[in-house]
């Protein structure tokens, strides 16, 4: 059975009528259940590559398929609402004038029952009991639980962390960084680590991906990659870490 | 590669693209009906008011675009540097209240200027002085003492940002108070004030009530005179099509000032400026120069305005005057309503839109505040009288019915006028506001599987409320106040206060035009106090 979500294939996207390429010829694929590292300098594409899959851009060239399903291609777009990817934003994008309650069933399907699901969430970050809370009441390191509750209510099946721990101060950050992966483990989620610091990414992924100025350098095992760099810029990328 | 664009462009077109694009062509109409108007080539009065009024019209409007520039720049500077700078008696108050001219139409500025320096005036009363004021110096004296507030409130708005860093480095480098003014702030300053003079270049553009009364023919009573008495629309739309192109100039000038001000605001480390202390006797001498305008501007107008309503308020204040009051309310809370309404889906079509190049058409839509109302009011006519007449011989011809003007003279096509003209006041505002929220909160919320509309409701109209209010509070007042437009497309049964005050003021009832011109005056009052907050705020 094929256990691709995600595949990605020959994906350009300039700026600016043609003049930046942020992303030349990008392919890539991710299988179900595995946590992705995309790692890049500042420019690097990273952003780039993530607002495409979550389809807030759309590319010149390529295609991306969720599921064997076209998401977005030359001739096709299917808008961001409707495609089931969740995402833990940089700043985390909290909604100021809703409570930690609202904000985490705001995304949550009628299907479901809105108050079981939310306190489900709020009990897998160990957030219970701030439900009444609002964003500006919360501490940083509080509000990035938030973020991730409610990322993962609507029970996406693509889950995007864009730079979660850019905000937080070391302590917090190793903490977080334990905490995420054990709840992303514990929900078997399917989800893509954007970040510039190749310890998260290394402590995090299953694979990992390295982009510089728009190309992917090398993707494959993290463990592997770690191992054997194909090129100079990855060996001193990892050279800090090596024993 | 074209092909593939192609393709990028059928996939990115969606229902927004096809509403922002309907909204473009629906507030392009006025202009683009002159345009083509004018292939049809000029009246039989051309050559003759070519060769005779035109330099005129010329003449008269370069001297009142020179004049008031030169007096607004010194009243708007001056002022805005002293409040911001000096501690002087009164500063909180002085703030705002330099800021009221503003609530005052400049005709009614002008039609008070007139009564005071008359015969009878206040003037002759305590001086023995003659001073003849309708000319066009009058005329400078009047729109610059009207409008100044508009370069007072970009400086302001630009001194109060500006960091004190700057100016403690210019002291450190042995230079004086006045050498760091004239040599740094100002030029620094540049692109602030530069972007309020052409607001005020604009209103002098569109003024019609004050030039009319004064008798001073410029081109926009000049237009109406083609339209009116001469009866050759053609000759109208060839003047205006000139007026067009003279604030096209105006426009790309701006606009290319505002390329150039890479050096604005480059200072990061923000502290706010350190007031200045100085003696008694100096602090009285800034105080005078700081009040003057507002004197000239608002008290002055005001003192003669109700000394006019005393005098006449029981002829004046009767049912009738009642009844136009509150037309002028409804049209004006309607035009605001529904200006503010084709404010929000401009914005958000635009946002929601996925084809980028139409980004940049939507520039084109709120070009209609820099149109003169005569302007536009004859690019509306136009085409509605053709529809107009189009829609009598099909009704006659297919159902052999005799049918009137369906459009012209009526309601719709007012507050159609004062949607293209009033757009971009409502815009701006709200425009701002959901630029500055940023797009995080908007694509979380599309993350979390909402659409558009959806987290217009839950997400963005939280954050923007108040711009929209703002938009609507500053189009209300706009349109009371508005007079050329009004004149030429307004129902043959409905009337404003601008209006009325107009007509009193035409028949030589200029003390009975006080009461309309007050009404007008005290309902601007209030959009300026807020005004104000916002920018003490920023």
């Amino acid at each position: 059975m094929n256990s691709t979500l995600l595949d990605i294939k020959n994906i350009t996207k300039t700026f600016n009528n043609g003049k930046v390429k942020a992303l030349n010829n990008v392919s890539l694929s991710l299988d179900k259940g595995k946590i992705v590292a995309i790692v890049g300098e500042s420019g690097s594409g990273k952003t780039t590559l993530i607002r495409l899959i979550t389809g807030l851009e759309t590319q010149d060239t390529g295609s991306i398929n969720f599921k064997n399903k076209v998401l977005s291609s030359e001739t096709v777009f299917i808008n961001p609402e409707k495609r089931n990817i969740g995402m833990v934003f940089q700043e985390y994008a909290l909604f100021p004038h809703f409570n930690v309650f609202d904000n985490i069933c705001y995304g949550i399907s009628q299907n479901l029952d809105k108050k079981e699901r939310t306190e489900e969430v709020l009990e897998l970050v160990a957030l219970s009991g701030l439900e009444k809370r609002y964003p500006h009441e919360l501490s940083g390191g509080q509000q990035q639980r938030v973020a991730l509750a409610r990322a993962l209510a609507p029970k996406p099946e693509l889950l995007i962390l864009d730079e979660p721990f850019s905000n937080l101060d070391v302590i917090l950050r190793h903490q977080l960084r334990n905490d995420i992966v054990e709840i992303l483990r514990k929900t078997n989620a399917t989800a893509i680590f954007v970040t510039h610091d190749i310890k998260d990414a290394l402590k995090i992924s299953d694979d990992i991906i390295i982009l510089q100025k728009g190309i992917i350098l090398q993707q494959g095992n993290t463990k592997e990659v770690f191992e054997k760099p194909n090129c100079n810029y990855i060996e001193l990328l990892f050279d800090d870490y090596k024993l | 590669m074209k092909l593939k664009r192609l393709y990028n462009i059928k996939r990115d077109t969606n229902k927004w693209s096809i509403i922002l694009l309907t909204i473009v062509l629906f507030v392009s109409i006025p202009v683009l009906s002159i345009v083509i108007s004018a292939f049809d080539g000029p009246g039989e009065s051309w050559h003759h008011i070519l060769t005779t009024v035109l330099p005129t019209y010329l003449e008269n409007s370069f001297w009142l675009v020179v004049g008031t520039s030169i007096l607004t720049l010194l009243l708007g500077i001056s002022s805005a540097w002293i409040v911001s700078r000096y501690t002087i008696p009164f500063k909180k108050q002085l703030e705002w209240l330099l800021i009221l001219p503003l609530a005052i139409p400049s005709y009614i500025t002008a039609y008070s200027y007139a009564g005071f320096f008359d015969y009878g005036g206040f003037f002759l009363k305590i001086s023995t002085l003659k001073v003849d004021i309708m000319n066009i110096y009058g005329l400078v004296f009047v729109l610059s003492v009207s409008l100044y507030p508009y370069v007072y409130v970009a400086s302001r708005a630009f001194f109060v940002n500006q960091s004190n860093n700057i100016i403690e480095a210019s002291k450190l480098l042995g230079a004086s108070e006045r050498k760091t003014f004239f040599k740094l702030i100002l030029p620094l300053a540049r692109p602030a004030f530069v972007g309020g003079l052409i607001l005020v270049l604009m209103e002098v553009l569109n003024d019609y009530g004050a030039a009319k009364y004064f008798g001073i023919n410029t081109f926009t009573t000049g237009i109406f005179r083609a339209w009116f008495s001469l009866e050759e629309p053609e000759t109208a739309i060839y003047l205006s099509v000139i007026l067009l192109v003279c604030i096209l100039l105006f426009i790309l000038i701006e606009k290319r000032q505002r390329r150039n001000i890479g050096y604005f605001n480059s200072v990061k480390n923000h502290r706010e400026v350190k007031k200045i202390s100085t003696s008694k006797n100096r602090q009285y001498f800034l105080f005078l120069i700081v009040v003057l305008p507002f004197f000239l501007g608002f008290i002055i107008p005001v003192a003669q305005l109700f000394y006019w309503a005393f005098l006449t308020y029981s002829d004046v204040f009767n049912a009738s005057f009642l009844l136009i009051a509150f037309q002028s309310l409804g049209i004006s809370l309607l035009s605001a309503i529904f200006t503010v309404f084709c404010a929000l889906l401009f914005i958000f079509a635009s946002k929601w839109n996925r084809l980028s190049f139409l980004k940049s058409v939507e520039k084109i839509g709120i070009l209609g505040y820099a149109i003169p109302g005569a302007i536009i009011a004859i690019g509306i006519l136009i085409p509605s009288l053709a529809l107009d007449k189009a829609l009598i011989v099909f009704f006659k011809n297919v159902f052999d019915i005799k049918i009137g003007f369906v459009l012209n003279g009526t309601i719709i096509i007012l507050i159609y006028a004062f949607v293209i003209r009033y757009l971009a006041v409502a815009y701006s505002p709200i425009e701002a506001s959901s630029l500055k929220q940023g797009n995080s909160l908007v694509e979380a919320s599309k993350l979390l599987g909402k659409g558009n509309i959806f987290t217009f409701f839950k997400v963005e109209f939280a954050t923007i409320k108040p711009a929209i209010l703002s938009g609507c509070i500053l189009v209300f007042v706009d349109v009371m106040k508005e007079l050329p437009l009004t004149l030429i497309l307004k129902p043959y049964n409905i009337n404003t206060l601008a209006v009325k005050a107009y007509e009193y003021a035409s028949d030589e009832l200029i003390a009975e035009a006080a009461i309309p011109s007050l009404c007008i005056i005290f309902t601007g009052i209030l959009p300026i106090i807020f005004l104000n907050r916002l920018i003490s705020k920023a």
